[in-house]
């Protein structure tokens, strides 16, 4: 330990950063009894004293007099009880100090592991959530609980120690303050009683506090800390716009051997020093037992925990995969183990490590080596699955017993060197199915059976020809080839169909989502498409009106939460994380919650409840659970997204209308009323005076004035609805042909001197629409058309459908309109202030004409017609079509 | 007045849409009964037998649609609704409540004249049980009984599907069926709301019958509601 260092540690540490966000101040110590409570306990003090709410969570005095005089005077907070194994303990409050809400709060041992019935396995876990909570939090820690460091501690000590907190979590405190003490003054209150040690530990006390081990873990515990301010120095830089280095990623390549979980420690400590980001790759070939599944996993969390990532990707090829991976993802250096090379392979340069050094030149290589590991994982393999294996060996056996007997028959027919074949087969049928230990046994005893019943001479071992020698060679050659052959394969389709059953399961998936619209049936084809692939049950929960997480859908329907679940769900959906079942949060819980939106989304929760008496789901399941509920999550969102868009939209086009409004009510409400005013009048003062035709005349005015003022207060209806952002779309599906038909006859009915013409598609274009209002936009296109078109030529419409979008274009050949008002026609106030010139206009039809047919999405526009005239263009979004059902 | 002829309830709250309706229909040659609302309807339609009810949607007493579903409980007498337009879903559901069919206000004299025909027609004959099995308008003859469609003399091969739903239509020649009512008839409960079934099927039968689906002759479209299908 070099004092300049440990001077460089304090005084930055001392001189703390102003900065927002999470607040942790760690108190590390070397060991047991350096008085970080006791420092803990001093700082509250000091904070009091100006001032500030602080509030001691839980402190451990271990019956010191000294260190329980220092909390006189600070607000204690009551601890809980809980009974287990019939004992009575006492554990930190989580709840009752989320309540309280002090400005600080003191809670000791960060790496302390809650007894079962809390809300979370580890005090850390406590801890986070208080940060999140904008709750500042003093805490101790010893250096051997932090979980790099555990292989190395354990080293020093011999001591394993269990309970450790992930680096990751270390990485958010603000502050972490060193509580130093030299060993020899750490021994000497040893020895005075002053220290508290657990009982259990009692036993290793002497050997673990001795002076070379305290001064290791001291060296430690000041290495953390300058890491830690290394760091910080880094990000300081960063945030000032320094120049830094750029960071290639460390990556470690891992086998799922013994020593993964090393490999995964040793990489986090050498990305650590360079500060670059990290990760962990395992190449999956298929064919993984459930021992080997299982340490892939537990490497994998532990990375996670550790602060890095990672990665399973799945090929043939390791080395391909492995630099394809590093090329991509900007890898600087490379960590593998040494692997389990075959000699062979090392002889021919085709070893792991052999291909990495001479294809990834660019690529820094480190090999860390662990001999112990690499022996007993050798061990392992050798006494593994030994029912299995007896299994084979009795069919190897029965197999050469079999070519012996066929031999025997031969004999009598065949030439003996032709006898060889016939074993040759043995051995290769062998060879496809097994091992090949234990094809290299049969290949070993149909040569013993060949030479010493057939070969001559017979009866004897003895090998009189060549021949002979080449026949033991052959069965060799062939044993290995072909079962090496034969696994590879295996292990290929396993792998292929593993890769196979995930990529089936989330393109049903996919397709489902694709035709679900709304959330509710999202959610009915996800819980569905979940329980199928997955074979549980699964709950799709979501929050009432009143708040509440609830069951909305589920397979099968009935499913049952307990208080426990729901308490899981909870924190899931608030924090976006797992919880329940198989997680460190709440896994007393019956299901394993997953969330399906991002935090304070309220999106809701997934349960997902495996059978009983399923451990854990294997890697496979779980991840294919994972990215199954991570798809429903974002086709929840999209449809939010939709749904807020078309709200959007609606709303857009309400401002537009709304400021024309008054003008127009006044005009064009009172004029056709006037002639309808005006003809009665005449009729009733004088019928009697009137030629028949002149009253008929006047009688046709009423009524025509009376349908225009229906169809002037239509738009005034669609007007406000538009305006008020209450048009609600009430989505069917139609044949775009029936709704320009309806549009059309209504024409016709209205108007029947304006000929129209209309060119639809051959086959049936179906639109996702409100069939009413799309059915209004185009008749108002016509009735505008029909105004300006002169009487003989007729309006022609036409439908298509192109690139994904439906046209109707309504052609006239009425003066057309000139370029720089083109755009304007649709605006409210030049459709207005145009006033009578349109005849009899209601002057707002082409504006809600716009309203209706943007408000699902498309859009309209004047384009000039080749001749003469104007067109006016419509164009919608087509749907994916729907399936068939004629 | 002819005491023969066919007497028409007329249940509306409106004073001038009853007063024109009543000189329109003694015109016309009917008997008219006048109710102002729900109640007073319901008891005309229980004592004076009416052989077609015109009722419009909204009363102030009760809901038209409770007015229907009165009458329903106890007679099959034809039902013709007065709505506003843009309520679809009111159409829909006075037609599922099993009205017979539907105006849209304001409506033509001539408009409501030709309904109430086609009502009567069928009344007399006794509703549905008896609608014709044969359509024959000498360009296309449909004959269900023999689940045969003809074409200018030429056989037309239309699938399972396309021939039920044309099928419905002809039992109903003269009135709309909802949509929901051909879905469900057709394709089940389950499907009521599949409506893209249903437009496929009609477009590929407006295809086949060289219906031009613009100006539909046979196939008519009742947009947001249903089809009809001209009586003979």
């Amino acid at each position: 330990m070099t004092d300049d260092r440990d001077a460089r540690a304090n005084a930055l540490l001392s001189a703390a950063r102003e900065e927002d966000g999470q607040r942790l101040k760690v108190f590390l110590g070397a060991a047991p009894g350096v008085g970080k409570t006791f420092a803990m306990l001093s700082a509250a003090r000091d904070l009091k004293r100006q001032g500030i709410d602080v509030v001691v969570g839980l402190v451990e005095t271990h019956g010191r007099a000294d260190t329980a005089a220092l909390l006189e005077g600070l607000e204690v907070l009551p601890t809980r009880p809980v009974r287990y194994a019939g004992r009575d303990f006492r554990e930190f409050d989580l709840e009752a100090a989320l309540l309280r809400r002090p400005a600080v709060l003191l809670v000791d041992e960060l790496a302390h592991t809650n007894l079962p019935g809390g809300r979370h396995t580890r005090r850390w876990q406590d801890i986070a959530e208080l940060l999140d909570a904008d709750i500042e939090v003093y805490t101790a820690l010893n250096v051997q609980h932090l979980e790099s460091l555990n292989d190395q501690i354990r080293r020093i000590t011999g001591v394993a120690v269990r309970e450790t907190v992930p680096d990751a979590f270390l990485d958010r405190a603000r502050d972490i303050v060193l509580v130093d003490l030299p060993p020899r003054e750490l021994i000497g209150r040893l020895k005075q009683g002053k220290v508290y040690v657990p009982e259990t530990a009692a036993v290793a006390l002497d050997a673990y506090f001795s002076p070379t081990n305290l001064a290791a873990l001291r060296e430690l515990a000041v290495e953390t800390v300058a890491s830690h301010v290394d760091s910080d120095l880094r990000e300081h830089m960063l945030a000032r716009g320094d120049a830094m280095p750029v960071r290639r990623r460390c990556m470690a390549a891992i086998d799922g051997q013994g020593q993964s979980e090393y490999l995964v420690r040793i990489t986090r400590r050498i990305a650590e020093r360079r500060g670059a980001p990290w990760s962990v790759v395992f190449v999956d070939r298929g064919g993984l037992d459930a021992e080997r599944r299982e340490r892939v996993d537990s490497a994998m969390r532990l990375a996670r925990r550790l602060g890095g990532e990672g990665v399973i990707l799945r090929g043939h090829a390791v080395a391909d995969e492995l630099l394809a991976w590093a090329d991509r993802e900007g890898v600087g250096q490379i960590i593998v183990g040494r692997t389990r090379e075959r000699p062979i392979a090392r002889r021919l340069g085709f070893s792991l490590t052999q291909q990495l050094l001479r294809r990834g030149a660019h690529l820094e290589l480190t090999i860390v080596a662990t001999p112990a590991e690499r022996a007993r994982a050798r061990r392992r393999l050798r006494f593994k699955d030994g029912n299995g294996s007896r299994r084979e060996y009795a069919f190897a056996t029965g197999a050469t017993a079999i070519a012996m007997a066929l031999s025997f028959v031969a004999d009598r027919f065949l030439s003996v060197a032709n006898l060889s074949l016939i074993f040759l087969t043995a051995v290769l049928v062998v060879a496809v199915r097994t091992r090949m230990a234990v094809a290299v046994y049969t290949a070993l005893l149909c040569f013993l059976g060949y030479n010493f019943f057939f070969a001559p001479p017979r009866y004897t071992l003895a090998i009189a020809n060549a021949d002979d020698v080449l026949a033991v060679i052959l069965f060799l050659v062939v044993a290995l080839v072909c079962s090496r052959l034969a696994t590879r394969l295996a292990g290929q389709v396993t792998s292929l169909r593993a890769g196979q059953v995930r990529a089936r399961a989330l393109v049903a998936l996919g397709q489902q989502l694709a035709t679900s619209a709304d959330a509710d049936s999202i959610r009915k084809a996800g819980a569905a498409a979940l329980a199928r692939a997955l074979s549980i049950e699964i709950a799709m929960l979501a929050r009432d009106v009143s708040g509440h997480l609830k069951v909305v859908n589920s397979v099968p329907d009935a499913f049952a939460l307990s208080t426990q679940d729901l308490a899981a769900a909870d924190w899931c959906e608030g924090h976006a994380e797992p919880a329940g079942r198989y997680t460190d949060t709440l896994h007393a819980a019956s299901c394993w919650m997953l969330p399906l939106g991002a935090e304070h989304q309220h999106a809701g929760v997934v349960a997902l409840r495996f059978p009983l008496g399923t451990r854990e789901p294997d890697a496979d399941g779980r991840s294919l659970a994972m990215a199954m509920v991570q798809d429903i999550g974002q086709a929840l969102d999209r449809a939010r997204l939709a749904h807020e868009l078309e709200g959007a939209r609606v709303q857009g086009e309400t401002e537009r209308l709304r400021s024309a409004l008054l003008s127009s009510v006044s005009h064009d409400l009172r004029s056709p009323l006037a002639s309808m005013i005006g003809s009665a009048g005449t009729l009733l003062s004088y019928d009697a005076q009137l030629p028949a035709n002149e009253r008929h005349e006047l009688l046709q005015a009423i009524l025509g004035e009376g349908q225009r003022l229906d169809r002037y207060i239509q738009n005034l209806l669609d007007m406000t609805r538009l305006g008020h952002g209450t048009l609600q779309l009430h989505r069917d599906w139609v044949d775009a042909g029936e709704i320009v038909a309806a549009a059309v006859s209504r024409m016709h009915k209205l108007f029947p001197e304006v000929r129209i013409d209309v060119h639809l598609p051959a086959e049936t274009v179906l639109l996702h629409v409100h069939p009413a209002l799309i059915e209004q936009a185009l008749f108002n296109i016509l009735e505008n058309a029909g105004r300006f078109t002169p009487p003989e030529e007729p309006i022609r419409v036409t439908v298509r459908s192109e690139a994904g979008r439906l046209l109707v274009d309504v052609a006239d050949r009425g003066p057309g309109i000139p370029e720089d008002e083109r755009a304007r026609i649709f605006d409210m106030f030049y459709s207005v202030t145009r006033g009578d010139r349109g005849g009899k206009g209601t002057g707002l039809g082409l504006a809600i004409c716009r309203g209706m047919i943007g408000a699902h999405g498309g859009s309209v526009e004047a384009l000039p017609h080749a001749g003469g005239g104007t067109t006016i263009r419509v164009s919608l979004p087509l749907p994916p079509p729907p399936a068939e059902n004629a | 007045m002819n005491p023969t002829a066919p007497r028409v309830l007329v249940i509306d709250d409106e004073a001038q849409i009853r007063r024109f309706l009543d000189i329109g229909l003694r015109a016309e040659g009917y008997q008219v009964l006048l109710a102002a609302t729900g109640q007073e309807g319901l008891g005309l339609a229980a004592t004076q037998s009416p052989d077609v009810v015109v009722l419009d949607i909204g009363l102030p007493d009760m809901e038209g649609h409770d007015v229907l579903r009165e009458i329903r409980t106890w007679s099959e007498v034809p039902v013709l609704m007065l709505s506003v337009r843009d309520s679809e879903t009111e159409k829909v559901r006075a037609l599922d409540h099993g009205a017979n069919d539907y105006v849209t206000k304001p409506f033509g004299i001539q408009e409501l004249m030709a309904r109430l025909r086609v009502l009567l027609r069928q009344g007399a004959k006794g509703g549905q049980a008896d609608a014709p099995v044969r359509y024959d308008d000498g360009s296309l003859v449909i004959d269900l009984a023999r689940r045969e469609v003809l074409l200018d003399g030429a056989p037309v091969a239309l699938t399972r599907k396309e021939f039920a739903v044309l099928s419905l239509l002809v039992r109903h020649p003269g009135r709309v069926v909802s949509q929901q009512q051909i879905l469900r008839e057709v394709w089940g409960a389950t499907h009521t709301q599949d409506t893209h079934y249903l437009r496929i099927v009609m477009g590929k039968l407006r295809l086949k019958l060289g219906d031009d689906p613009s100006t539909p002759r046979w196939l008519k479209t009742e947009p947001g509601v249903g089809y009809r299908f001209p009586a003979a």
